[in-house]
Order: C-alpha cells, then structure tokens, then sequence
C-alpha cells in the first residue's frame, strides 16, 4: 500500500484556523485571570469567528476537494459557512449579559460554541459519509454541553439530557442507514455514490431507499423536522437562552446545508425516491409548527415551534429540489431554500436579541404575558420586535414575506401545487401566535415594566438586522446572487 | 448631485419623522419649551434639506438641458428575476430633471411658508416629516427609469396624499376626504397597475429604453383582452390613462380633488395644484412613445381634457369656499393640460404644467395667506374689502389671477394660448372641440378668478367684528415664498417660451418627448389665423370685466340670475351632480350589496362554518399537537422510531 | 471452512443472545456482565475476519475500561430496574407491533439485497495479499488516507472532555490546596514573631 502524500490544506484552512484558535483560547481562558477570563475569551472567540469568515471567502468559484475525497470546499459551503459563522458569532455576542445575571460565567462557553461552529462547518464540507458524520457528532457534542451548561438547574440539565439521549438514537439511524448504503456501495465517497447511482438511472433496490430513509431520519433529527422533532421545544425552553438563540440558526442551517449536499449531491439522482419523504416531513411540519405554537405560554418554546414551522417551509425548497431530471428546476428549490435561510437566520437573531433583552429587576422573564404594554414602556423594543413577528408571520413587504415568496414559487414551478397550498395556509395559522405577541405588546394591559436600558451591541444587533428584514425588499441582491453562485457549485461540477 | 436632489428630501423627513414619533412622544406635555426646539428643530432640517436638494436640482437642470449631459443614474439592482430586471435608476433626460427642478423648488417654497402657516398647530414635526415625504416619493416618481419605480413613487405621492388631506383627523370630514381621495384613486390606480402588467406582457420589460425603443415594432402588435383582439397599445395607454385620470382628477374621477381641501392650505397648493396632481400630465408625456402610436388613445385623452376644462370652469364659477373655487380651477387647467397632450403637443402641455404650477402655488398660498388673516374662514361670502388690511397677500392675489386667465405678459398667457393654438392647429373634429371648449373655459376661468378677488379683497366686509380685529399681514416668513412663486408667474412664461413650444423646442427636450411626424399639431400651431391667436386673451379680459360688472357694480345681478336660471344654478353648485349620481350609482348600492354580504354571507354563512367553526376546530388542533409534548423522554424516543417505522413502511408498500 | 463457519455461527449467535439478554436481565449488573460477553464474542467475530488489532482493542478498552466502569456506575448508582419497567406492558403491544413491523421489513430488505456492480473498484483499501501485520496497516491508512478523520475525532474527544469537565467539576472554595511559590516566597516575618520572654513571667 503506498504511503499517500500530503493532502492539501488550503481548501480546510478555515476549519484548521478554527480548530487551532479553539485551543488557544481554552489556554487563554486557564491562563488569564479568572475574574474577567470569560470576558476576555467570550470577545476573542468573537474575533476568531469574524475572521474566520474572510478565509471561508477565499474560495470564490469551483469545486475544491482534499484529504481523500472527504473533504469539499465550493461556493456552497461558503454560503452556508458564512451564515454559520455569523449567528454563531451574534450568539456569543448575545450571550454576555445573560452569563452575568444566571452567574453561569464561564469561559467555556464561547469555547464550545466555537468547537460546535467548527464541526457545523465540518459537516457543511462534508464530502463523504464518514466525515459527514464525525462533523455532525462534533457539533451535536458540543450543544449537548451547553444545552446543560446551567447545570445547576433542573430544566437546564434536563434540556441536555434530553438533547443527548435522543440525539445519539438518531445518530444510530444515521449510521444505520449509512451502513446500509455502504453495503450497496462499498464506498462511502458522495462522488463515488454519486457516479454509481447515476449510473443505476435511479433505479436501485429496496435496501438502498431504506438506508437513504434511515439517513433521512437522522438528518431530520437536526433540523428538527417532524416526527423527529419532540426534543425541540423542550430543549429550546429548558436550556439557557442564547444557546436557544444559537439553536434556532447556526446548527439548524448547517443541517440544512447537510440536508440539501446529501440529497443533492450523492442522492440527486434518486430523487423520485425521497422527494416523497420531504414533501411528507415538510407538510407535517408546517402544520406542526403552526398549530402547536397557539397554546403556547412561554416565548421560547413559541419559537421552538416557530422554527420546526420554517424548517417545513424550507423543506419545500428541498423538496422541488428532488424533482429529479431537471437540474433547472432543482436548482431552483436549492436557491429558494438558500434565501430562505439567509433571511431566517436575520429574523431570528433579532427576535432572540429581543427575547434575550426581556429583564424584569434584573432577571430574565420568558413569558409572553410578561411582554404587556411593552409598545408603552419601551416603544423602540416594542417596535422592531413587531417588526421581526409581521416578518417571521410573512406579511410583505417584510423579507420573512419574499423568503416565504421564494419557495412558494419554486413549489409552484415544480407543480408541487398541493405544497404550496399547504404551506400558504399553514403561515395564515401561524400568524395568528406572531400576530398575537404584537396585540399582547401594543394593546394588553401593561403589567410591570421590563427594565430598561439595552447594551450597544445588543443595539447594534437589532438595528442591524431589523433594517435588512424591513429594506430587503429594496436591495436583495447581495442574498440572491450567493445564493445563486452557492447553488450553481451543486449543479454544475 | 442628482442623488442629492432626490434622496435629500427623504432624509429631512426621516428626522423630521423621527422627532414627530420617537423624540416627541418622550417629551411631557407640559414641557412646552422642549417641544417647541424640537417643532423648530424639525422645521430647519425638513427646509434646509428641501433648499438644499432644489439648489441640487438646478445644477442637474444646468448639467443635462444647458450642457446636454446625460444624467441617468443608476443606484442599483431591484429586481433581477428571469427576464423581469431592473433597477433604481434616476433618469436624466430634460423632461425628468425639468420636473425634478420644479417640484424641488416648488416644495422648498412650501415647506417655507408651511413655517409660518403651522405655526399655532399642534403636531409640527409630523406634518413637516409627511411634507418631506411626499417630496421625496414626487422626485422618486418623476425620476423613474422604469414603470415599477414609477408606481413607486405614484403610490407613495397617493399615501402621503392620504395622509395629509387627513391630517387634522380629529375631523370628520377630514377623515372622510381622505379615504374619498384614496379610493377614488385607487381605481385609477387599479387601470394604471394592469396598464404596467401589459406592458410587461408586451414588451417583456418595464424599463423605458427598451418599451421606447420597442414601441414602434410593436405599433400594430393586438393584445387579447376578453377574447377579443384589440391593438395592444391602445390597449395599454387606455390603461395608464385611466390611472392619469385619477392622479390628475379628470372628469369622472374628478370628485376627490376638490374634497381634498379639507387638508391644510400647504398641502392643496404642494399636492394638489402644483406637483401630485399633474402626474397624470407627466407620465403621459413620459409615455408620449405609446400614446404616439395610439390615435383612440390620443382622441380619448383630448375628450376627456376639454371636458373636464369646461365643466370645472362652470363648476368653479358658483363656488363660495375660496379654496374650492381655486381647486375647481386646478381641475380645469389640468384638462387644458391633457387636451393639450391628447393633440401631441407634449411639450406645450408641459409648458403649462410648470407654469401652472408657479401661479397655482401661488395661488392657493395667497388663499391660505388669506384664510390665517381671517382666522381660518374660508367662505367668500363672509369676507371682502379685505385689500387695505392686507395688501401685501392681495398684490399677489392679482398676479397669479392674472397668470391664471391668460394675461399678457403673464406665464399663464403663453402656455394656454400654444395649447388652443395647438387644438385648433390638430385640424381635427377633436382638435375643434377642444378648442371651442377651452376658449369657453379661459372665459369663465378669467370670470371666476375676478369673481374671487372681488368677493374677497373688495365691497363691503361682510366679516363679524371679532374676526376683522384679528385681521393682519402674513409673517414674512409666508410672503416671501409668496413673492418667489410670483416671480415665477410673472417671468418663467416670457423667459421660456421658446425653449418649452419656440424656435429651441428641440435642443431643449431632445429625446424625451417623441411625436409622430403626421402629428403636427405644434408646428401648425405658430400658423394660425390672427383671430385664433388673439381670441384667448380677448375672452380673458372679457371675463375680467363681466366679473367687475356682476360683483362690483352691480352686485344685485348675481343673485337675480342664481335666482332667475334656479335650475342652472343648483345644477352648477351641485357640481353636475357628480356626488350624487356616484352616490346612487355606486356608493349606495356597495352598501347594500356589503350589508347583504355581511348580514347573510358573513355573518350566517361565513362565520358560523368559517372562522368561527375553523377558529374552534384550530384550537382543538393546538391542544392536540401541544398535548403530544409529554414531556417523556421515552415518548420522544419512541415516536421517532414511529416515524421511522412508517417511512420505511410507506417505501416498502409504495414501492413494491 | 467449515471450523470457521461453524465458530462465526456461534460467536453471532452468542452476540445476538447476549445483546437480548443485556435489555431483558433483571439485575442491572447482570446486564452489563452480558454486555461484556458481547465484546467477547464480537471480537472473536473480528479474528475471523482477520482484524486482530481490532478485536484486541476491543477487548481492551471496551472490556478492560468502559465496561468496568459502567459496572462500577452502575453498582454505585443503586438502580431498581423494576422501578424503571413499571411502564412496560403499558407501552408492550404497541412497542412489540412496531418493532415487529420493523424487524420483519428489514427481513424483506436483507432477502432482496443486491450489491452494486464491481463493487470492488469502489473501495479505498482493498485488502490486498497482506505483506504487512494489521497494526501497521492500519497506522499507515489512519495517518495518511484517513488523517482528517483522525483528526475530527481528536476534535470531538477534546469537546467530550470539556464537557465532561464543564458539567461536573465544581470549584470548593473550602478545599484546600497546595501553593508552592506561596509557600516557598513566604518570609518568616510575616508569620513568625519573636518575643523575648523573660523568665519567670510566663508568655
């Protein structure tokens, strides 16, 4: 067996930057001083993060793979990575004052977050089943931790329990279901798999549909798809507050840059088989997320519902995206659920922000009551949350409206109309609960005031994502055009 | 400097909004000194930023018509969606930056004496920011490169219409006025938005260069309109043209303009005499490529102009309100305007349109200027021998009169007399019409102005004692605006002449006017017959002295007439009975049709099965789903194996 | 071969019975002791294969450390299994459907079971002729080929220990610790004080 030579480092170089700063900074965490290390850690994890994005940029076009085939960087995985990157960063930006008041300050905190962003990015470049699965495990490890990083507290412990449990059962479907493929295969390369299955002119036997099912649970598991999606709002309830925030974005779009590479690339030209599954897990969760949310008291775990809804709206992009043999129309789907994404992580980093910001005497409040009279205590908060709910509820010409636009109009295309019907009517119901946060904040009685006084990066955070979801409209063109180039390195190799 | 022009006025009244809704709400009420910095505050930076971008706009007037630059600035991608693309551009041709420069410096003049004219109002800030606003929208609509950016701005001018008509709206009739504006808009605009779908259905594009460069290929291209076949761009400007009618209060969609008053007198002079309501004007020059190809359109366009010029003109005669005479004289000059574009001469109704503008402002502020010295009466029939009080607003009064009726050497004289002359010179039955009409029209319009300066600055004061102590000049701060808008009536007619309708007409509007060579209404219209050419001025003075007859030295003649012709005069001060026969016709019959709807269809039917029946079954549904949450980690566990369970089910089965 | 088939028939079925007794026994130290039994079996599944390095490996870390210690875990955490199933009829009839269902769909799949074409081809170390022992096969294909997952898994090793670190370690301000360079700066004026006693006086 030859030795192989060195595999090129270039294409990896963001992921290594990351992996090196991550140990740098537990070293910086021990060796400074222990009143402020947090601090300290907390802004140069930032910093790491924030110039981390520039080395993911790097790659400007074409397809780059390293380390045996494992490894794949393209314009795809830049969009994705750059998302990531972005809430991961805003969610330890956020996380700062909560630490402080919940005496849970420690400077593993933003450590963890950086390891977990470093395996979401892992997973996004993932060019094999392999690396897939080592990228999902570093990541999914990393949220257990912080989901209980509270561990003092019942519903925090219980909330990482919960996650990890439930998140090894689906990483046994994964692997259950990547074995199986395997044993069709004998490989585990997505190039590999790709060239046999398009040689097989999509037909293949039973086995293999099964191991792709049994792929398609685990997969559904992170982005909270339903049936696979109980843990959510448990988890997103119990554990602390900005790891919600980190929760509802960065993992949730790396899963989907998961989704859409596993579907697409290796599995693209089985689409016939699996665009069932999606279009079943989409439609399940649009409902679920819709009519599960009414009841619901606390605000966090309203937008656990909320996002397993949005990942049923994204879930239509993949599932025009299975509309095997027309790789127009599948790019299409990509390109749609690409938007969808971008203009998800905005919307949910304001309304955590918002949520993150609900202090009464110095201590964080979650109920959606506790929001009452807001529009008279604090007008500016009022305000932009509202604008963040009509966005998120999908009334134009906010851009939760044109992101929802988007993939209508791909399912529409891809005659999928029944989808689209499904998904129309599933966000009438949904904004019903979106809606009704605004009449408890505008015209409920106000009950005792919120604290005032928001800090300047908070500040910062609002302003700037309230102003990309309200003039969205005007200029989406920096969103449509990377989305455009991210999915045009998953059609054209 | 063109991005400055435009983008200007849309920050001033961003601040200006800021402070009416952030900054104000946190001031106490009793803090009355921090309120008033802050009403200043908003009015130096709404004025500032306004004279700033008119001194902006006449540099991009210089750079583009004097040195024949091309301004076209592109500021970036809107949309790119298939073969729908395009972008926010600010188009740099003579008849944009023309309007450009007018409504910049119009407004500028405005929100000057809106310092003056609001300074006993409550809500400073908010009126300046709306102002601002509907500055910007105004620029945004007459900078368009393309017709999705110029329904941009056409439905922004009509929200800031909306609001400011109802700006005092703790008053009824304010409200009411508003939302009778905004719907009666809304069907123009409702012709105007399918008109901009055709177009596109047309021609693929909605940006100008490529409809303009298109249309003549496109000249005898038909259209499939409830299965018919009909000439497509017949078809289209028809369309547009019903949402000009709208915007530009023609005949039949009339009847919001002269409600419209109800608003503050800067919002009638701004909005509604000098810029918004002759966007139908403007866009239909805008679109003279279209309309060129289109002779039912053109015809249609000159019917409906010279109608409306006459029956506003009669309607105008009878009024009392002084803001609704001058409003129904707005009606009228704008027809001349569309009669004038309806016989190709584009250009001579553009020269009105600016003209107008001056003296209309003018005008209306002189009004206003009027009604603060009488304590905000507005009936003529309460006011007179006010010239020796206020002498200053009646100087002015006379000069935009006399702009108005057509006197030499007064702007109103040279734009209305090249549009009779250029109806008479179509040397069509319609060009006929038109002219005839609209020689009737200067008649009355020159009666009616003197009618109103009498009733108001002369005779009798029929004013109560309280209100004539009261009596007193403007500020400086409203006559001077005043004496600019006057300058303007007196000297942009003689001044420009020849540039807008003369001997430069083609240096000057280039290529942004297009008009068939067979259309030679303009050119026949420095060639025609004396008589035609005096007659405007002639029935002007005419009018002038029947009204000195009727008001001044014989004053009892008006009421044995009214009296004498009953029906003639209930028939002219119901305003043709426009109101009522809409009222009849639409407005009633709604009613009934919505009561119906919501009694049986909505109450019954509706909601008994729909949102009350779905409401119900959506609960059950959220308690349901909710209620699966059990909290149970083993729950959980077991129903992603469920889940599991029936995919690999529903494969096997559907597979096999 | 037939020495061989017949030991592979009885290391699986041992396994297979091993693995159902972990999940049925009673007493929860028995569950692990079967657990135990599994690896053994499952490494002796690995002789047959050839993989000697593994099945070693697994008998050593699986048996010698992470059984022994679920066996201490579990001796320490004084679980009543009884206690736990309290729930399982409940939940047996539609569990034992499922499970059926499933069991007899992944027989279906197994019968039909069809390998892609030249499989072979598709494989990144086919095993050759072995010249080398396992061990040093393995090296070379972990340090080489396989270097980036080696590495991904360092990575999620360091995240488990800070995990395990972060959720269990605890600081006792109580405890008291070892400070050398303190103990060794200290100076014996700060601690000591010399007094002259004179005689007689007492201190």
């Amino acid at each position: 067996m030859p030795l192989a030579t060195l595999p090129t480092l270039t294409p990896a170089l963001p992921e290594i930057f990351l992996a090196i700063a991550s140990m740098l900074l537990l070293m910086l965490g021990v060796f400074s001083s222990e009143e402020n290390n947090t601090r300290t850690v907390s802004y140069a994890s930032v910093l790491v993060l924030i110039v981390a994005i520039p080395f993911v940029g790097l790659v400007t076009e074409g397809r780059t793979v390293t380390f045996g085939g494992a490894f794949v960087t393209d314009t795809f995985a830049v969009y994705i990575k750059a998302l990531v990157l972005v809430s991961a960063a805003t969610a330890i930006i956020m996380s700062k004052d909560y630490l402080k008041i919940q005496g849970i300050e420690r400077f593993e905190f933003p450590v963890l977050i950086v390891l977990a962003t470093l395996g979401m990015m892992m997973m996004i470049s993932a060019n094999d089943l392999i690396a897939l699965y080592l990228g999902l495990e570093l990541q999914s490890l990393s949220l257990y931790v912080i989901a209980s990083f509270q561990r003092d507290s019942a519903r925090s412990a219980e909330a990482g329990l919960k996650y990890f449990v439930l998140g090894a059962l689906a990483s046994g479907l994964l692997l259950y279901g990547m074995s199986m493929i395997y044993g069709f295969a004998g490989t585990t390369s997505f190039d590999t798999l790709a060239n046999i299955f398009h040689d097989a002119h999509g037909h293949v036997s039973v086995g293999v549909i099964v191991g792709i099912v049994f792929m398609l649970a685990g997969l559904a598991f992170k982005v909270s798809a339903v049936p696979f999606h109980m843990w959510t709002p448990d988890v997103y309830e119990g554990a602390p507050t900005p790891v919600t925030a980190l929760f509802a974005v960065a993992p949730k779009i790396a899963a989907m840059g998961l989704f859409i590479r596993v579907m697409v690339g290796p599995f693209g030209e089985l689409g016939a088989q699996w665009q069932q599954i999606i279009i079943f897990i989409s439609v399940a969760s649009m409902l679920l997320g819709a009519f599960a949310a009414i009841n619901q008291t606390n605000i966090k775990r309203l937008m656990a519902y909320s996002s397993i809804g949005h990942m049923g709206y994204a879930l239509i992009g993949l599932a025009v995206a299975g509309t095997a043999g027309d790789a127009a129309l599948q790019a299409l789907g990509v390109q749609s659920m690409l938007i969808y994404l971008g203009i998800y992580m905005f919307m949910n980093i304001g309304t955590f922000a918002c949520i993150l910001l609900m202090k009464r005497d110095g201590r964080m409040v979650e109920g959606i009551d506790d929001l009452a009279g807001l529009s008279k205590s604090n007008p500016g908060l009022a305000m932009i949350l509202s604008i963040f709910m009509f966005s998120m509820a999908g009334i134009p010409p906010l851009a939760g409206f044109l992101g929802k636009l988007y993939v209508f109009q791909a399912a529409i295309q891809a005659e999928l109309y029944a989808l689209a019907v499904i998904g129309v009517l599933a966000s009438v119901v949904g904004a019903y609960y979106y809606i009704r946060i605004i009449k408890v904040m505008y015209f409920d009685d106000p009950v005792d005031e919120l604290d005032r006084g928001i800090s300047l990066e908070m500040k910062a955070i609002l302003v700037v994502t309230g102003v990309v979801i309200v003039f969205f409209v005007f200029y989406p063109v920096p969103l449509l055009t990377g989305a455009e180039s991210a999915t045009a390195a998953l059609f054209h190799k | 400097m063109y991005i400055a022009a435009v983008f200007l006025p849309l920050i001033g009244s961003l601040i200006a909004g800021m402070i009416a809704f952030v900054a104000q709400g946190a001031v106490r009420a009793e803090d009355t000194e921090r309120k008033k910095r802050l009403d200043l505050a908003s009015q130096l930076i709404t004025c500032g930023a306004m004279l700033l971008a008119s001194v902006a706009a006449i540099l991009v007037f210089i750079a583009v018509v004097v040195n024949g630059q091309n301004g076209t600035v592109e500021l970036f991608t809107w949309v790119d969606s298939g073969s729908l693309e395009f972008s926010w551009e600010l188009r740099g041709d003579t008849l944009a930056v023309l309007m450009v420069t007018m409504v910049t410096v119009v407004s500028s003049m405005i929100h000057i004496y809106s310092i003056g004219y609001m300074s006993h109002d409550g809500s400073i800030p908010r009126f300046m920011g709306y102002m601002g606003l509907f500055s910007f929208f105004m620029l945004m609509l007459v900078s368009a490169n393309n017709l999705v950016q110029l329904f941009f701005g056409w439905e922004g001018v009509g929200l800031c219409s909306y609001l400011l008509i109802g700006f005092w709206y703790d008053r009824p009739s304010a409200n009411a006025a508003a939302i009778k504006a905004f719907v009666v808009n809304r069907i123009g605009d409702f012709g105007f938005a399918l008109g901009i779908f055709a177009c596109f259905f047309l021609f693929d594009s909605v940006s100008y260069d490529t409809i303009f460069s298109e249309a003549a290929a496109k000249s005898t291209a038909t259209m499939n309109v409830f299965s018919g076949e009909f000439h497509a761009l017949t078809i289209i400007c028809l369309l547009l043209f019903l949402g000009a009618m709208g915007k530009s209060a023609q005949l039949g969609l009339h009847v919001w303009l002269p409600d419209a008053m109800e608003g503050p007198t800067p919002v009638s002079a701004l909005i509604h005499a000098a810029t918004m309501v002759t966007a139908g004007v403007f866009m239909v020059a805008r679109m003279s490529p279209l309309f060129e190809y289109s002779d039912v359109a053109l015809t249609v366009v000159t019917l409906i102009g010279a109608s409306t010029a006459i029956f506003a003109a009669t309607v105008g005669c009878v009024q009392n309100d002084i803001k609704r005479v001058i409003a129904y004289s707005t009606v009228s000059q704008l027809g001349y305007m569309f009669f004038a574009l309806g016989v190709s001469a584009y250009s001579a109704g553009m020269f009105h349109l600016i003209t107008h503008a001056f003296f209309k402002a003018l005008l209306f502020l002189g009004a206003g200027s009027v009604i603060h010295a009488m304590s905000d009466e507005q009936d003529m029939r309460k006011m007179g021998g006010l010239y020796k009080l206020i002498p200053a607003t009646y100087v002015l009064m006379w000069i935009g009169s006399l702009a108005l009726a057509g006197i030499w050497p007064f702007s109103g004289f040279f734009s209305k007399d090249i549009i009779l002359e250029a109806a008479w010179g179509a040397h069509t039955g319609i060009g006929q019409y038109a002219f005839w009409l609209g020689i009737t029209a200067a008649f009355l319009t020159a009666f009616y102005s003197w009618r109103l300066i009498i009733m108001t600055f002369h005779g009798e004061s029929r004013a109560d004692e309280k209100t004539l102590a009261h009596v007193h000049e403007s500020p400086k701060v409203m006559i001077l605006p005043l004496v600019v808008l006057a300058l303007g009536a007196l000297f942009v007619g003689i001044l420009s002449v020849d540039y807008f309708v003369g001997e430069h007409t083609v240096e000057f509007w280039k290529n942004s006017i297009f008009v068939l060579d067979t259309h030679k209404a303009l050119e026949n219209a420095h060639h025609v017959p004396i008589w035609v050419k005096f007659l405007p001025l002639v029935v002007g003075i005419g009018g002038i002295a029947l009204a000195y007859l009727m008001y001044m030295f014989a004053p009892e003649l008006p009421k044995a007439l009214a009296s004498g012709f009953q029906r003639t005069y209930q028939f002219l001060l119901n305003k043709w009975y426009f109101d009522e026969l809409y009222d009849k016709i639409f407005v009633k019959p709604a009613f009934y049709l919505g009561r119906g709807f919501w009694k049986a269809g909505d109450g019954l039917l509706i909601d008994g099965v729909g949102p009350d029946g779905v409401a119900a079954a959506v609960q059950h549904l959220a308690r349901r789903a909710a209620a699966m949450q059990s909290g149970y980690l083993y729950h959980y566990a077991f129903a992603m194996l469920l889940g599991v369970a029936f995919l690999v089910t529903w494969f096997l089965v559907a597979g096999a | 071969m037939i020495i061989q088939g017949l030991a592979f028939y009885m290391f699986a079925a041992i396994t297979v019975a091993a693995g159902v007794m972990v999940i049925s026994a009673r007493n929860p130290v028995h569950s692990v002791l079967f657990l135990i039994l599994a690896f053994f079996n499952s490494a002796g599944l690995f002789v047959l294969m050839g993989a000697e390095f593994l099945a070693m490996i697994l008998v050593v870390v699986y048996v010698g450390a992470v059984a022994v210690l679920f066996m201490f875990v579990v001796m320490m955490l004084d679980i009543s299994l009884a206690e736990m199933r309290a729930g399982f009829l409940q939940y047996l009839p539609l569990g034992a459907m499922i499970g059926f269902v499933l069991v007899m769909e992944l027989g279906i799949i197994g019968g039909s079971w069809v390998i892609a074409d030249n499989v072979d081809k598709n494989f990144v170390a086919p095993i050759v002729a072995m010249k080398t022992t396992n061990t040093e096969a393995l090296g070379n294909m972990l340090y080489t080929h396989y270097v980036y997952y080696f590495q991904a898994a360092g990575m999620i090793l360091l995240v488990a220990m800070i995990g395990a670190i972060v959720l269990t370690h605890r600081k006792r301000p109580d405890a008291r610790k070892q400070n050398i360079g303190d103990q060794v700066s200290r100076h014996p004026s700060d601690t000591l004080e010399i007094k002259k006693v004179s005689s007689g006086s007492g201190v």
